[in-house]
């Protein structure tokens, strides 16, 4: 279980975020939404020290951290039972797809290199890549780059995988491919967080959708409840906003 | 160190030796005024990829690229008068022997900067995009007129950081010129250390002299950086 | 005077026979700097404190410094207090028993440190954020970040440049010829000593600068084709 409560944030003089609070069950899927500029994804950094949040509580497992004043060591334990998924992939520029799956394997889990290839040709294969494990990332395209990306997560079998806008930065034809590929994991009952703009998406995968605004929780809920009777003006401000474009794109 | 260095000898000397300053400026004046001529000369030849010249060019290049500038300010200064001094002589009556040693050292300069600058201005030239030559010529300019008021400005703001680094190495660089008897900033700290046996003030006031004027010309450059792409930028 | 062939031929072999001590100055100092700028640029770029402050005025103030300038500058400090020095720590080795070429070590290492810094903080500022948190996001500290991920990157971006440095480096090892170290420009100048045929020993030691510049040009290009394989977009 994760929980994190009265998280504080900012950059400057900016608020981004200015008291947020969410639990994550083991095994949940939750999704996070939200306008740009809300917050979500710098709450999501914070979750994985990509960002220091000034104040705040988090409960990972057994562990209880003040956000305020965190240990290094107490950082590397996070990273080291929580994966990140990156908008724009974060792949290794310098290593090849399996590379870049084994890289955690080896150098963080201390796993034989021969252990670890296999664990990531499995990955790989996984996510329908094991012919592409000698490619460089220049050298895939964009939705494959994101793939090897969740395989790099995967390999890893954290305790939970973060996706900060997993396809925004995708051409839409790309958007499919890797949308099916974090299905499955969510299909695996692999706890998660996903900071997205897939309404559909979201309403598929998600056990409960958060709506973030202002740097603060507005809502949260079964996306049914979120997208069919949200309690909230803003909410339904948002989703009228973006539910007909969304599926315009579609 | 109060038997070594002594602050009286160094007020002493300091005047003396920032006089020379002026050598140092009058020949990084004229080499870069020449050498930036040969360079535009050498980076256009260059591009126009015409056989012979071409080939001829990228030895001059590869040799200037590849040999110290010391041994090439000693190359110039026997050889020149070697090779056209009879020339010199017979048509003009000048003794090339006899001509400063300065002059030898600009010349060495110069074709040097033709080498460095002309590499400089054919990366700046071709690393303006092609689409803007084909603007050009799309809104009915002629060659000349895109290559000078379109293509010409915007490589002048790509070479413009490298050409403030090779403007502040030449003048570091007429700390050689001593080598060859002339009274530069350097050639002065070492005369007068000769003279009165103390060096180390004179030594030191070069340091002082070099550092400062270097930091100054490096700083004026970015200053003027700053406020062209600060132009730039307001234009993209 | 005129060119004497024979004159060259001895100066172009003495120029050879002193090779080995200007491709020494050039790689011993080469390697130790690259370490030495890495550091500086680590210290510099992750801002620690007060070390990063001092290195970046260090820095700046040091590049203000011409080569020639530091060498004659140390070379004299240590004329002057070796001896106090040595007495105080109890060498008994004599001040003449001393290779200068130790001093020009220093110089070189200690300006080419310097300059390389820079570069390598350039390289740092040409990776992407995103390839220190993919890093720390599977785990790794940020020293296996830094080792494992960010230097790796940093190689190609450094290759071209490095072959620039190496080359200056070739050459600026050239004027501790200034501080009686023997190296190829003054080692082709030797058999000059007896025939005046200093035009010769010049261009000898122009042609052996050439061929070792001409070598180096080779093997970088070698080293830029194998390192940076991982950026090319081919799809097979």
């Amino acid at each position: 279980m994760i929980e994190l409560t009265g998280v504080k944030k900012s950059f400057g003089k900016q608020e981004v975020l200015k008291d947020v609070s969410i639990k994550v069950n083991d095994g949940e899927v939750v999704v996070i939404l939200g306008p740009s500029g809300s917050g979500k994804t710098t709450f999501l950094r914070c979750i994985n020290f990509l960002e220091k949040a000034e104040k705040g509580r988090m409960v990972f497992g057994d562990k209880i951290l003040d956000l305020g004043h965190v240990k290094k060591k107490d950082i590397l334990y996070i990273r080291r039972h929580s994966a990140f998924v990156f908008q724009n992939y974060g792949l290794f520029a310098h290593k090849t797809a399996l590379q870049n799956v084994m890289e955690g394997l080896t150098q963080v889990q201390k796993k034989s290199r021969k252990e670890a290839q296999q664990i990531a040709e499995d990955a790989l294969s996984w996510v329908g890549l094991l012919d592409k494990k000698d490619f460089y990332p220049a050298q895939l395209s964009g939705g494959q780059q994101q793939r090897v990306g969740i395989a790099r997560a995967v390999a890893l079998k954290p305790d939970v995988i973060l996706f900060d806008e997993p396809t925004s930065a995708l051409d839409p034809e790309l958007v499919g491919e890797t949308l099916e590929v974090i299905k499955k994991v969510a299909k695996m009952g692999i706890t998660m967080v996903v900071v997205t703009h897939e309404m559909s998406f979201a309403e598929d995968v998600a056990d409960r959708v958060i709506f973030m605004d202002g740097g603060v929780v507005v809502e949260e809920g079964k996306p049914s409840e979120i997208f069919y009777k949200p309690k909230e003006e803003r909410t339904r401000q948002f989703l009228s906003r973006i539910i007909p474009v969304d599926q315009y794109v579609i | 160190m109060g038997s070594y260095f002594s602050a009286e000898r160094f007020i002493n000397v300091f005047p003396k030796i920032i006089a020379c300053l002026s050598v140092n400026f009058h020949i990084v004046f004229w080499s870069m005024l020449l050498g930036t001529i040969l360079a535009i000369f050498v980076a256009v030849l260059r591009l126009k990829e015409i056989p012979v010249v071409k080939q001829i060019l990228s030895v001059y290049i590869s040799f200037m690229r590849g040999t110290p500038l010391l041994v090439q300010m000693m190359i110039a200064f026997y050889g020149i008068p070697l090779v056209l001094g009879e020339l010199f002589m017979g048509l003009f009556g000048i003794n090339l022997n006899r001509i400063e040693p300065a002059v030898f050292v600009e010349i060495a300069i110069i074709l040097n900067e033709g080498a460095f600058l002309g590499e400089i201005f054919r990366g700046a030239i071709t690393s303006v995009p092609a689409i803007q030559t084909e603007a050009g010529y799309s809104i009915g300019m002629t060659g000349a007129q895109t290559f000078f008021r379109i293509v010409l400005l915007q490589a002048f703001k790509v070479a413009l950081p490298h050409y403030g680094v090779d403007f502040v190495g030449v003048f570091q660089n007429t700390s050689l010129v001593f080598t060859l008897g002339v009274v530069d900033v350097l050639g002065k700290a070492k005369t007068l250390g000769a003279a009165t046996g103390h060096t180390l003030e004179g030594y030191i006031a070069a340091t002082i002299i070099y550092i400062s004027f270097s930091l100054l010309l490096k700083g004026s450059f970015l200053l003027v950086e700053k406020r062209l792409i600060g132009g730039r930028a307001y234009v993209v | 005077m005129s060119f004497n062939i024979n004159s060259f031929t001895d100066a172009l072999k003495s120029a050879f026979l002193y090779a080995p001590v200007t491709l020494k100055l050039t790689v011993i100092t080469f390697v130790v700097a690259i370490i030495l700028g890495t550091v500086i640029a680590t210290v510099r770029h992750y801002r620690v404190p007060v070390l990063s402050q001092i290195l970046a005025v260090f820095v700046t103030v040091y590049m203000g410094l011409p080569m020639m300038v530091a060498l004659l500058l140390y070379n004299l400090l240590f004329m002057t207090f070796y001896n106090d020095v040595a007495g105080a720590l109890h060498i008994s080795v004599p001040i003449s028993d001393v290779n200068p070429i130790y001093i020009g070590f220093f110089a070189l290492i200690l300006g080419t440190s310097c300059s390389l810094s820079e570069a390598v903080r350039g390289a740092f500022r040409g990776i992407d954020k995103t390839q220190y948190e993919a890093g720390y996001s599977i785990g790794l500290t940020r020293f296996q970040t830094l080792i494992r991920v960010i230097f790796p990157q940093m190689v190609p971006i450094l290759l071209p440049g490095l072959q620039n440095s190496l080359i200056g480096l070739l050459k600026a090892s050239n004027l501790v010829s200034a501080i009686a170290v023997t190296e190829i420009m003054t080692g082709a100048l030797l058999p000059s000593l007896l025939y005046y045929s200093y035009l010769e020993s010049y261009l000898a030691a122009a042609l052996v600068y050439w061929i070792i510049g001409a070598l180096i040009e080779v093997l970088a290009h070698f080293a830029e084709k194998n390192s940076g394989r991982y950026l090319s977009r081919a799809i097979a």
